[in-house]
C-alpha cells in the first residue's frame, strides 16, 4: 500500500433551485466548477487525472443510470480514463472517496479525481415511485407514512426519554451550526440564529423543527488525490489520508429501517456508522482523543448529539452539556462540524462525503477563516446512507 | 362501505388483530413482513414458517407527522396530523406503525400499546385499513 494525499479540493456553493447561487444550473455545470477548482487547488491539469471515482446520483444527470462520473469526463474532455460510479444512498460520496483512495493506495494509479454533485427535486426525498409490495420502503410509506424527518424525530424522541434532552438543547445545536456557517461562503444558510429563532420555526416532525433538519440542496464537491510520491512534485498543501473505510449495518442493531427489526443486541443504533468509524480509527492508529475536529452527517441536530457518544468521542448522555459549554464549537475541546454541517448546507446527497473531505483539508491547511479549528492536526468525517451504508475518512496534517 | 387492507397479506382481523410475519424455528428470529428465509448471520440453518403476532407491546419511541407526507402514502383530506410509533412486541420483534390516539399530547415513550387494525384512508367508496398501535 502506498500513502495517499489529498492534493486539491473544490466546492460549488450550495443553494436551492432558482436562487442566486445555483439558479437553474444543471448538475454537470455544478460539478465542473468543483472539479476545475480542485484541479487548480492541486496545481494539476485535467489530462493528469488517471481515473475518476464518482458518486452516482439517483436524482440528476448520469444519463438516468447514475453515470455521473462519465458526465464529468465528457464535460472536461474524454481522455479514455476509467470511471467508477458508486451508489450508496447518502453515503455515495464517501464510497466514491474510498474507491478513489483504494485505487491510489493499491498503486494502480497515482492521481485520481473523486467527485459528487446533485440537483435535488423539491420537498421530501421520495421513494422510487414503483408501487411494489415486495419493496419494504413502499410498504412503509403506503401503510405507515413515514418520510425521513419523521424517522429522525423518532430517534430524537427516544433520546429525550433516555437522557432528558430538551427542545432547547436540540435548538442549541442548530445555533452552533449557524455560528460556524456564518464564516463559510459555500454554505446555503449563512445567517446566525438564536435559540428563540429555532424554537419559533415550525415543527417538521415534533420534536424536530425546520431549522433543526437539513433540507435538500444543489451543490457539488471534488477532490484530487494522489500518491505521496507524486505529491512531492507539487508545491503545497497536500494532507495525508490516514484511513478511509466503508461499512454496512449489522443484523441486530435495533434500528427499524424497514417495517420491523429484531430487538437490539446492544446500545449502538447505527452499527454501520460505528463500524466505519471504528475501522477508520484502527487503520489509522488514531483514537478519538487525537481528533482535532469531526465532520459528521447531521441530517438533523440529533446526530450531532448521538454520534460522538456512539463512537466514544464523548460519554453517553454527555453531549448536551458539551454543546451548552461551547465545547463543540471550533475553539472548544470537541469541535463538531466547523463547516456548519448538513443543517447549514442542506443535503446535496451524493456530494456530501466529498464535501466533508474538502472542509477537512481546508481545516488542516489552516484556511478556514472564522470557522478555523486552531492548530487542527487530525480530522474525522462520516457519512450514512440508505440501505445501511456508512463511510469514514481520517485526514492528518 | 367495503373494508379492505391498504396492502393485502400483511395483517388479518379474523380472531383479533394480527400481523402476518415469519419466524425461524432454528434461531427464533421474527420477521415482518414475511420473509422467505432467515437473514441472521448467527443462524445455522434457515427454517422459516408463518408466524402471526399481535396483542400488547411497549412503545419504544414515537414521532409526529406535522406535514402531509409525500406519495405513495395516502390519507383522507383535509390532512390530520398523526403520530408514528415503534413498538417492541414480546414475540421478539420491533415494529413500526401509525399510532391510534385521540390526543397526541397523551403519547408517552414506554407506555403499553395494543395492535389494532383501523382505517387509513378512503377511496372509490372503500375503506382502506392498516395496522396501528393503540396506547392503553
Ligand atoms: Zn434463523
Amino acid at each position: 500500500m502506498q500513502e495517499v494525499k489529498v492534493l486539491g479540493v473544490g466546492l460549488h456553493a450550495f443553494g436551492k433551485t432558482g436562487d442566486a447561487v445555483v439558479g437553474n444550473k444543471p448538475v454537470t455545470e455544478l460539478c465542473r466548477k468543483a472539479v476545475v477548482d480542485a484541479l487548480k487547488d492541486a496545481g494539476v491539469q485535467w489530462k493528469d487525472i488517471q481515473a475518476v471515482s464518482a458518486a452516482s446520483s439517483r436524482f440528476s444527470g448520469g444519463k438516468g443510470w447514475g453515470l455521473n462520473g462519465n458526465d464529468i469526463v465528457e464535460e472536461m474532455g474524454s481522455t479514455g480514463i476509467p470511471v467508477y460510479n458508486l451508489s450508496a444512498g447518502c453515503a455515495a460520496g464517501g464510497n466514491a472517496f474510498n474507491i478513489g483512495y483504494t485505487l491510489v493506495a493499491s498503486g494502480q494509479y497515482d492521481m485520481v479525481l473523486v467527485m459528487g454533485g446533485e440537483v435535488m427535486p423539491k420537498g421530501f426525498i421520495q421513494t422510487s415511485g414503483v408501487e411494489e409490495v415486495t419493496d419494504p420502503e413502499f410498504l412503509r410509506q403506503r401503510c405507515v407514512g413515514m418520510p425521513g424527518p419523521s424517522f429522525w424525530s423518532l430517534l430524537a424522541r427516544r433520546r429525550m426519554h433516555e437522557y432528558g434532552t430538551t427542545e432547547e438543547q436540540f435548538a442549541q445545536v442548530a445555533v452552533k451550526a449557524r455560528k460556524c456557517s456564518v464564516h463559510n461562503p459555500y454554505a446555503r444558510f449563512q445567517k446566525a440564529i438564536t435559540v428563540e429563532d429555532v424554537l419559533a420555526s415550525p415543527y417538521v416532525s415534533n420534536p424536530l423543527r425546520l431549522f433543526e433538519i437539513c433540507p435538500v440542496s444543489n451543490g457539488a464537491a471534488a477532490t484530487v488525490i494522489c500518491s505521496a510520491e507524486r505529491a512531492k512534485q507539487f508545491s503545497g498543501n497536500a494532507v495525508t489520508v490516514a484511513s478511509s473505510t466503508v461499512a454496512t449495518m449489522t443484523f441486530d442493531d435495533g434500528l427499524p429501517r424497514g417495517l420491523a427489526a429484531p430487538p437490539p443486541a446492544d446500545a449502538t443504533l447505527h452499527s454501520e456508522a460505528k463500524l466505519a468509524v471504528t475501522k477508520a480509527f484502527d487503520q489509522a492508529g488514531i483514537g478519538p482523543e487525537d481528533l482535532s475536529l469531526t465532520e459528521l452527517q447531521d441530517n438533523t441536530v440529533y446526530y450531532e448529539l448521538a454520534f460522538p457518544e456512539e463512537w466514544g468521542i464523548c460519554k453517553p448522555g454527555e453531549a448536551e452539556s458539551l454543546v451548552a459549554a461551547g465545547e463543540t464549537t471550533p475553539t472548544g475541546k470537541m469541535p463538531i462540524n466547523p463547516s456548519g454541517g448538513f443543517v447549514s448546507f442542506g443535503e446535496a446527497t451524493t456530494a456530501m462525503g466529498v464535501f466533508q473531505v474538502c472542509e477537512m483539508a481546508w481545516q488542516l491547511r489552516g484556511e478556514s477563516g472564522g470557522r478555523q479549528v486552531p492548530n487542527a492536526k487530525v480530522a474525522l468525517s462520516q457519512t450514512l446512507g440508505l440501505g445501511g451504508n456508512a463511510t469514514a475518512v481520517i485526514l492528518k496534517k | 362501505m367495503e373494508r379492505v387492507p391498504a396492502v393485502e397479506g400483511l395483517f388479518t382481523e379474523e380472531g383479533g388483530a394480527k400481523l402476518l410475519g415469519s419466524k425461524c424455528a432454528t434461531c427464533g428470529t421474527v420477521y415482518f413482513p414475511k420473509s422467505a428465509s432467515c437473514h441472521s448471520p448467527k443462524c445455522d440453518e434457515s427454517k422459516i414458517g408463518d408466524f402471526g403476532f399481535g396483542g400488547k407491546g411497549t412503545l419504544w419511541s414515537y414521532s409526529i407527522q406535522d406535514f402531509p407526507p409525500p406519495p405513495p402514502h395516502k390519507f383522507d383530506k383535509p390532512y390530520e396530523i398523526y403520530a408514528l410509533g415503534v413498538v417492541d412486541f414480546p414475540a421478539g420483534v420491533r415494529v413500526m406503525g401509525q399510532m391510534s390516539i385521540d390526543n397526541l399530547e397523551d403519547l408517552k415513550v414506554g407506555s403499553e400499546v395494543e395492535l389494532v387494525i383501523e382505517p387509513l384512508y378512503h377511496e372509490d367508496d372503500k375503506e382502506f385499513t392498516s395496522w396501528k398501535f393503540k396506547q392503553l
